[in-house]
């Protein structure tokens, strides 16, 4: 155990600062920082300038376009990137399907699929859930049927974020209803506009559009789209859902969020004071701030202990639990925080209803769509309480 | 960085394992505690036979030029077993506060007994109204004419009635809260005018409230720079935290692992109780929380070396605060899923919520530094 410091890691902090500031332009930072969902025009902007740069994919290895990054480096890029107001990668392709496509795909697949998710040419999006396969994913119905060169696929996906962006959507389905359930799923990928594949919106809390359902109706999956072999889908999903875990802490988003409550806990006054001078108010901050600090601490660690893997240990459902209900607590503060303007309905800024009078200051818009949207922290990527389960079952042997 | 222990780091955690399996079962703990003094000699000679106590500190002095990192290790491994020997109080703080207040003459002088645990120093600082304040003293020191009458009270300070020698803190100048004015001496146990009341403490410590009543010293006596003591004491109060918080790390671990082996063999209603969700959920919470306060605790580390001692003192601020939040819950549920055996004495897991509680009070108590971080959130970055 060692934590001296690498004069070399606050360099590169200042490297990736003069970055940001030289090619993140101000307004999309101060649209980002709103909180609304992310504009597709804008993440595909902000990747394409990472890509040029080779900072695009900060997680993947060298061989398939990483910076090779520690993992110390790659918490600082993640960190200043979030707190200037950067777009966030999409999580889809470069963090959901990416990985698994490097890992378990053809190398046609590889070559057709990893250049577009690291330059942001083409957007993912994710048909896992089902309308009666949620925490029991396994149970999915969705049905591929070999015909040839094709797979005939039926059935219906939902809670699919971002799939009103994607070109193409990878997704789970059972390719054999006889075996055991875990053993007759394969892992696919198809293009968003295939014949057949149909996706509607859901509406979520904050009146925004970023979760989808999905209709396959008789959509011709060619073979080659299957990922790994036929039956080994689980296993990739499982893959793919314990990486997802292993950045769940979310911590730059949660220091930002931090940040945007600190700002307005202090322009915020009451009764002639900044809110952030009132023992109570401040005293709940410092003990977010405290568990924020020590969660920053713990994925550092689950990343130096697993390396660019996942971890060894189901760490990430520590981090998960705890860095979703972070979010909360702080978006819930942030609104206690905005005391009136809390009660305005702020619509996106490029909706088609609009308010007619969206009262208060600059920094009110956003951060209660954001709080209504991220109830469901504790619910995507395995819920709180699956987390619990697999906490329980694989570390403590219950 | 490196998260995981070297392999000198992983033979020391080993070693302290071995001994405290060893030595240190429920039994054999309980039989120290109702002993005369309420310890081992002979076991804290073997502390410092294995260099535990001469770990953390630099050659020169006596040491084994480790850091305060290898403390951790030791002490994570003692709060497993809730040792009684007073590792935290004399190994720790005390040694600290000699290391980082003392001339390089008495560091020379007086460490290199204290490692070999041959004298045993407390730290006689903390006082009822400091509130776990490390800035605050109301003790005086008065000037007489030879050196100084020092008068005043220090309360529960752990392990002092085994000391021979008392570290005391005292104004030679200015209030209370004053950053200068501080200034250390060292006096022996049985000097006139030092008064212990001794006590046992809840987990079954010793301790003594020290009554300074009018108490002659000199300038030999004098520790460092006369009203210079606070940036030291400071210092040793930052890494006495961090290994504390190992300590209670320790505890709350070994508390958690308990309970999970109380759970996997318990049956009621015809099967072990582990198998109901509501308890198994209450475990991985458990579980959270010991990982939540090692991270703390491993932040504190990684701070303890910052030059800029605010940022130092915040990050051990912030691990007492996640270590006690921590704490409190993991021993009190563990005590809660073990039902009424964890309210009894002959049991093992209800004592480690009493040195929860007891590592609560110690060097400030959390809501104490929780005040600290919140009145500096309007400063700060």
């Amino acid at each position: 155990m060692d934590f001296s410091r690498d004069p070399a890691d606050e360099a590169f902090r200042a490297e990736v600062r003069a970055f940001l500031k030289a090619h993140l332009p101000a307004e999309l930072a101060a649209r980002v920082k709103l909180g609304y969902h992310p504009l597709k025009a804008d993440t595909q902007f902000w990747t394409s300038v990472l890509h040029e740069r080779g900072w695009s994919v900060p997680h993947w290895p060298v061989e398939y376009g990483g910076p090779g990054f520690t993992p110390l480096q790659r918490h600082i890029f993640e960190e200043e990137c979030f707190l200037a107001g950067a777009p966030v990668l999409s999580t889809q392709g470069p963090f959901l399907v990416g990985p698994v496509i490097y890992t378990f795909g053809s190398q046609a697949q590889k070559d057709r699929y990893l250049p577009g998710i690291r330059s942001g040419a083409e957007f993912w999006g994710q048909g896992f859930s089902e309308p009666n396969a949620g925490s029991d994913l396994v149970s999915l119905k969705t049905r591929a049927v070999r015909e040839g060169d094709h797979y005939i696929v039926n059935g219906q996906k939902t809670w699919s974020s971002e799939a009103n962006l994607a070109d193409q959507v990878f997704f789970l389905a059972r390719t054999d209803p006889d075996a055991k359930p875990q053993k007759g799923i394969s892992f696919f990928l198809i293009d968003a506009m295939a014949p057949g594949v149909t996706i509607r919106p859901i509406i979520s809390l904050d009146d925004g559009h970023s979760l989808n359902e999905i209709y396959f109706d008789n959509v011709r999956v060619p073979v080659e789209n299957r990922v790994g072999e036929e039956g080994k889908g689980w296993s990739y999903a499982k893959f793919l859902l314990e990486n997802e875990r292993a950045f769940s802490a979310e911590v730059p988003r949660n220091k930002r969020y931090f940040a945007r409550l600190r700002d307005i806990a202090i322009a915020e006054k009451r009764h002639g004071a900044p809110l952030i001078a009132d023992p109570r108010f401040a005293a709940r901050m410092a003990e977010a701030k405290v568990a924020l600090e020590s969660l920053e601490f713990l994925t550092l660690s689950a990343l130096y202990e697993s390396g660019d893997t996942a971890s060894a240990r189901p760490i990430g459902s520590v981090l998960k639990i705890r860095g979703s209900e972070l979010q909360q607590l702080l978006l819930e503060m942030t609104a206690e925080a905005l005391g009136a303007y809390a009660t305005a309905f702020y619509p996106e800024p490029w909706a088609e209803r609009t308010n007619a009078y969206p009262p208060g200051p600059a920094y009110a818009p956003g951060a209660v769509g954001e709080l209504y949207y991220r109830r469901a922290a504790t619910i995507y990527g395995g819920s709180n309480e699956i987390q619990r389960n697999i906490i329980a079952k694989q570390i403590l042997g219950l | 960085m490196r998260f995981t222990l070297n392999e000198e780091q992983t033979q020391l955690q080993d070693s302290v394992r071995r001994w405290v399996q060893k030595n240190y079962n429920f039994q054999q703990r309980q039989a120290i505690e109702r002993s005369a003094e309420g310890v081992s000699r002979a076991h804290w000679a073997t502390m410092a036979e294995l260099g535990w106590l001469a770990a953390a500190f630099p050659e020169e002095v006596g040491g084994m030029g480790g850091s305060t990192i290898e403390a951790a290790i030791i002490a994570e491994e003692l709060g497993r077993a809730l040792v009684l020997e007073p590792f935290l109080a004399c190994g720790v703080l005390a040694a600290e506060a000699l290391n980082w207040c003392g001339t390089d003459a008495q560091r020379a002088e007086l460490l290199p007994a204290m490692l070999a645990g041959e004298s045993m120093v407390v730290l006689a600082h903390a006082e009822q109204e400091a509130g776990g304040e490390v800035g605050f003293v109301a003790t005086r020191a008065e000037q007489t004419d030879g050196g100084w009458r020092l008068h005043g009270c220090k309360n529960a300070v752990i392990a002092a009635p085994l000391a021979d020698r008392l570290l005391i803190s005292a104004r030679t100048a200015g209030e209370p809260d004053d950053t200068h004015g501080m200034t250390l001496f060292l006096l022996p146990a049985a000097h006139a005018g030092l008064v212990q009341r001794e006590f046992r403490t809840t987990d079954g410590q010793r301790a003594a409230d020290v009554l300074l009543q009018d108490a002659l010293v000199t300038a030999a006596d004098v520790i460092g720079d006369v009203g210079g003591a606070l940036p030291g004491l400071r210092t040793a109060h930052a890494r006495a935290i961090a290994v504390l918080c190992a300590e209670a790390v320790g505890v709350m671990d070994q508390a958690l692992w308990t309970t999970r082996d109380y759970l996997r063999t318990r049956r009621q209603f015809g099967v072990a109780i582990g198998s109901f969700q509501v308890l198994q959920h209450r475990a991985a919470d458990m579980y959270v929380a010991v990982e939540q306060a090692r991270a703390a605790m491993l932040r504190a580390l990684a701070h303890i070396d910052d030059e800029d001692a605010d940022r130092r003192d915040e990050a051990a601020a912030a691990a007492k605060v996640q270590v006690g939040r921590s704490g409190d819950f993991v021993c009190g549920q563990a005590i809660q899923l073990h039902g009424g055996i964890g309210v009894t004495a002959e049991y093992v897991i209800g004592h480690h919520y009493k040195r929860m509680l007891l590592l609560q009070q110690l060097l400030g108590h959390p809501e104490q530094h929780l005040r600290h971080l919140a009145a500096r959130l309007a400063q700060n970055e």
